[in-house]
């Protein structure tokens, strides 16, 4: 999988605000089926979340979300998600989880999505009562 | 301002009929024991539609009895339970149940709610009956939604109470409750609202059962990841007031749709009050797939003690935590449901906007790229392309006659035009043309209902689902190929037994099939069961003195006499067969239709029965033929060739009939001039032609003028706008304006043999059926 150059590039132009998480990761890396979603994932971020996983969504193997570092998601972003994970789907493609985002599987949950994007509960639960 | 929903209820009835065939096909699939999860899905997936429209437009008791299989279906979705013989018989009745349902909904006729109570019932104790196996054997899917639910870190306020799944919807069923459509504009995110919050407030609320709508979603190179196109149907249980909610999406007003409306129990006709509580228990499995997120903010002072019964979504924690109740699970209509049920009323609609709600299960269906159209304007349309035809020819007439300087160029564009309008023409007819698997798709299921009365083993083999031929053709197919497949399980498909006595394989095999062979459409029933017993036929007819004691029939005769009314060997009436009605009506149909049927039989290895049809009742391509001043059309499927012929081909038998020798048979000459009473141009049979045409399995030389062209015509109705005229089909317009009959060869041959048999009536014995009064229709009757 290709470095996320277009990624970036959006991401420079949408970037208008500075309600960050200081010191949190912003970037979506993307490799070898592995994607790493940032850890935000709001309204402003879902076009760059967009286009990093819009290369992945061709991808035959198996594609990994790695949400171990998701902190903030809203709807917007977990639109993007859910239609990824979908699309993949009726494609008959895979895509799996790693680690662990309470705030998504909440928000997934509260947004009726939680059985569409089919996040792996027992991780989820694992990682919530260690930390 | 309400909308006028009843505007759709037309489109729900057609899609919800066209959704139970495919569950029907789908559960008829499903492997007992091993089901594919997909297959699993479409049943679900229609079940759930079914219910939401019904809900909808307001048809509870319709709502009420698919809810009850679509909590059946979850739990063979979950892998809850396993698809069982007993679990698909019973999917399969709740198909008819719906069927009837939605039927009697439709027509507005009575229902026989008994039936439908009666199947509620089954389908409920089968999940009940799953519960008293145990809880243990509960899916871990609840489980894993279970513990998700706590509270993101941006949201202090939320109450900290741990998420229960399954608890509340069975409150939520019985109890009052707001349902909240709640479906987003666009650009509600760029206004900096987020339905995650919205969700989040209500939650606090009460208990909040989100069902999403991602119907509008789009494919993802397609998706504005800035724009909002999920919706949402909430149901919101507990002490909530109206303004509480509307707070909740205040920032939001302008920016969506939002329907709020204060639900009570059922409140409809006695009968269904008893449907619907029945299934209130039943909820609780729905949930799973329904309701993603049920959280428990404050607990519900509606808290009815539940009924047991729903424990099936439960896991071991969440009984755990509600012990007392979860003990006892066992099928009862619960009382306090029905106590609940009795005194809420529905309360008024608060509507905020315009309701989009409809959108959920008609626009739903949008994305298949195609738009219902109803038969009427394609007929419209294709009888305006009718008429375009008879101009483009009448007007290439003209400029095949015309000359000047401009001639040529308008000849061109004739041409052109003449191309166009033939595109035109079949493109329309395409529109009319379905695949046939519209009429087979009936089959599975009628075979496996007919097969197990009888305990017979068949196995059913469709092939050719895919050849396309017109609707009207389609439409009237349907109930002779029933009543043929139906012969061939009960006379023609043995007794397993006896099959394997006879050294075949204890299931047979009846097999449906299409194909297009020339231009017309052959359909084909087969068995490999026991064949026609000839004897027995023929036997059966002396004895009814069908046919004379002494005759010997050949073996296509004896076939014959199963088309005839009333004709049964059957020794018993059964509710399938043997009333001897049947074979002729199946074979009036096919004729209707201007089709023929064949039997092909052999004794101990099967029959099978060809039937074949046009492609379409509108047009045919057609010689049209001069007799005298008269323009005759044959339809190009009857005719074998045309040929001049020598005098010395011809003989003359006793009497009228003229015979000629056409590659080393004899066939019969009918002077269509003679027939239809027109004086023609040429009588010596070597002046004219003859076009050699088959119909019914009979060839004969039909003596004419002349062969004008071979054009496809429009055909006319001529029973419509005249009445029956034997051996014509019907009329068509030519380009010059006049009327041309379109001859129906088979009728021709009939009609001739008819004079022929009139004519030498002294010498003939008395055994041919006494010739009616039969006019012979004269020129241009229309």
């Amino acid at each position: 999988m290709n470095k996320r150059k277009q990624g970036a590039a959006t991401r420079t132009t949408r970037r208008g605000r500075a309600a960050k998480t200081p010191g949190a990761e912003t970037e979506h890396k993307s490799a070898s089926g592995t994607f790493a979603v940032a850890a935000e994932c709001t309204v402003a971020d879902a076009g760059t979340l967009k286009s990093g996983l819009a290369k992945l969504l061709d991808d035959t193997g198996v594609v990994t979300l790695d949400i171990g570092s998701v902190q903030r998601i809203d709807t917007a972003g977990l639109q993007v998600i859910a239609t990824f994970v979908r699309e993949r789907e009726s494609l008959g493609r895979q895509v799996e989880w790693r680690g662990a985002a309470p705030s998504l599987a909440a928000a997934a949950k509260l947004l009726g999505l939680s059985s569409l994007l089919k996040l792996p509960t027992p991780a989820a639960r694992a990682v919530e009562t260690a930390s | 301002m309400t909308i006028d929903l009843t505007q759709f209820h037309d489109a729900f009835f057609e899609e919800s009929f066209e959704a139970l065939d495919s569950m029907e096909a789908a559960l008829l699939k499903l492997d007992i024991g091993a089901p594919e999860p997909e297959l699993i899905n479409t049943i679900f997936r229609v079940a759930h539609s079914i219910k939401g429209g019904s809900a909808t437009f307001g048809f509870s008791d319709i709502a009420s009895f698919t809810h009850s299989c679509e909590t059946l279906l979850d739990e063979l979705r979950s892998g809850g339970m396993q698809v069982s013989l007993d679990i698909s018989d019973l999917l399969l009745k709740t198909v008819d149940v719906m069927r009837a349902m939605l039927r009697s909904t439709q027509s507005k006729q009575p229902l026989d709610m008994q039936r439908v109570s009666d199947i509620q019932f089954d389908v409920e104790l089968m999940i009940a009956q799953k519960n008293a196996a145990g809880p243990g054997n509960a899916p871990a899917k609840p489980a894993a939604v279970a513990p998700v639910a706590v509270a993101p870190p941006p949201a202090p306020a939320r109450a900290p109470e741990p998420v229960s799944v399954a608890a509340t919807p069975m409150v939520a069923a019985v109890a009052k409750h707001w349902e909240i459509s709640f479906r987003p504009y666009r650009e509600l995110f760029a206004r900096g609202n987020d339905p995650l919050r919205m969700m989040r407030e209500l939650a606090e609320l009460g208990e909040l059962k989100v069902e999403v709508d991602t119907s509008a979603l789009p494919a993802f190179a397609a998706l504005d990841a800035q724009s909002c196109y999920l919706a949402w149907k909430l149901e919101l249980a507990g002490d909530v007031t109206e303004d509480a909610i509307k707070q909740v999406f205040e920032w939001a007003e302008g920016d969506c749709d939002l329907d709020l409306r204060l639900v009570g129990a059922e409140t409809t006709a006695a009968p269904v009050v008893a449907a619907a509580t029945a299934s209130a228990p039943a909820e609780v499995a729905a949930s799973n797939i329904v309701a993603d997120a049920i959280l428990s903010g404050n607990t519900s002072p509606l808290g009815i003690p539940s009924p047991p019964l729903g424990v099936p979504s439960l896991t071991a924690q969440s009984l755990a935590a509600r012990s007392p109740a979860a003990e006892v699970p066992k099928h009862e209509p619960s009382a306090p449901a029905a106590a609940a049920a009795a005194p809420t009323a529905a309360a008024p609609t608060l509507t905020a906007v315009p309701s989009a709600k409809q959108d959920a299960s008609i626009g739903a269906v949008g994305d298949s790229g195609s738009i219902r159209v109803s038969v009427e304007k394609i007929d419209e349309l294709m009888n305006t392309v009718g008429e375009l035809v008879i101009t483009q020819a009448m007007l290439s007439q003209l400029g095949a006659v015309l000359e000047g300087t401009n001639a040529e160029k308008l000849r061109a564009g004739l041409a052109q035009l003449e191309r166009n309008t033939r595109e035109l023409q079949e493109s329309v007819m395409r529109v009319r043309m379905l695949p046939i698997s519209f009429v087979f798709s009936r089959f599975p299921r009628m075979v496996r209902d007919i097969a197990q009365r009888l305990g017979k083993q068949i196995d059913l083999k469709l092939t050719g689902e895919q050849t396309e031929l017109d609707k009207t053709v389609l439409e009237k197919i349907g109930d002779p190929l029933v009543h043929l497949v139906r012969n061939s399980i009960d006379h023609g498909i043995e007794m397993p037994d006896v099959r394997i006595a006879a050294g075949k394989g204890a299931a047979g095999t009846v097999h449906l099939d299409a194909c297009h062979r020339g231009g017309n459409i052959a359909v084909e029933v087969s068995d490999d069961g026991g064949g026609l017993d000839k004897d027995r036929i023929l036997a059966k007819a002396k004895q009814r003195g069908l046919v004379g004691q002494n005759d010997v029939l050949t073996d296509e005769q004896i076939h014959d006499l199963i088309f005839l009314p009333g004709f049964s060997t059957a020794e018993k009436t059964t509710d399938l067969s043997g009333r001897g009605v049947g074979m002729d009506v199946v074979r009036r149909n096919v004729k209707e239709l201007g089709g023929k049927i064949e039997l092909r039989s052999e004794r101990g290895k099967g029959s099978r029965f060809i039937i074949t049809l046009p492609l379409t009742l509108a047009i045919v391509d057609g010689q049209s033929v001069a007799v005298g001043s008269e323009t005759y059309i044959i339809p190009l499927i009857s005719i074998v060739e045309s040929m001049r012929l020598k005098e010395t081909s011809i003989s003359r038998l006793s009497g009228h009939n003229e015979v000629f020798s056409f590659r080393g048979d004899y066939l019969p000459i009918i002077r269509l001039h003679e027939l239809f009473g027109v004086e023609p141009r040429a009588r010596a049979l070597h002046e004219g032609l003859v076009v050699i045409a088959e119909g019914d399995g009979r060839r004969v030389g039909l003596f004419v003028d002349d062969l004008l062209g071979q054009q496809q015509v429009v055909i006319k109705s001529l029973e419509a706008n005249y009445g029956h005229v034997e051996g014509v089909s019907g009329a068509t317009i030519l380009g010059d304006g006049s009327v041309a009959l379109i001859l129906d060869v088979a009728g021709i041959i009939h009609a001739a043999s008819m004079r022929a048999t009139e004519r030498p009536a002294t010498e003939r014995s008395a055994k041919e059926p006494p010739a009616g009064a039969r006019e012979a229709p004269v020129g241009a009757a229309a």
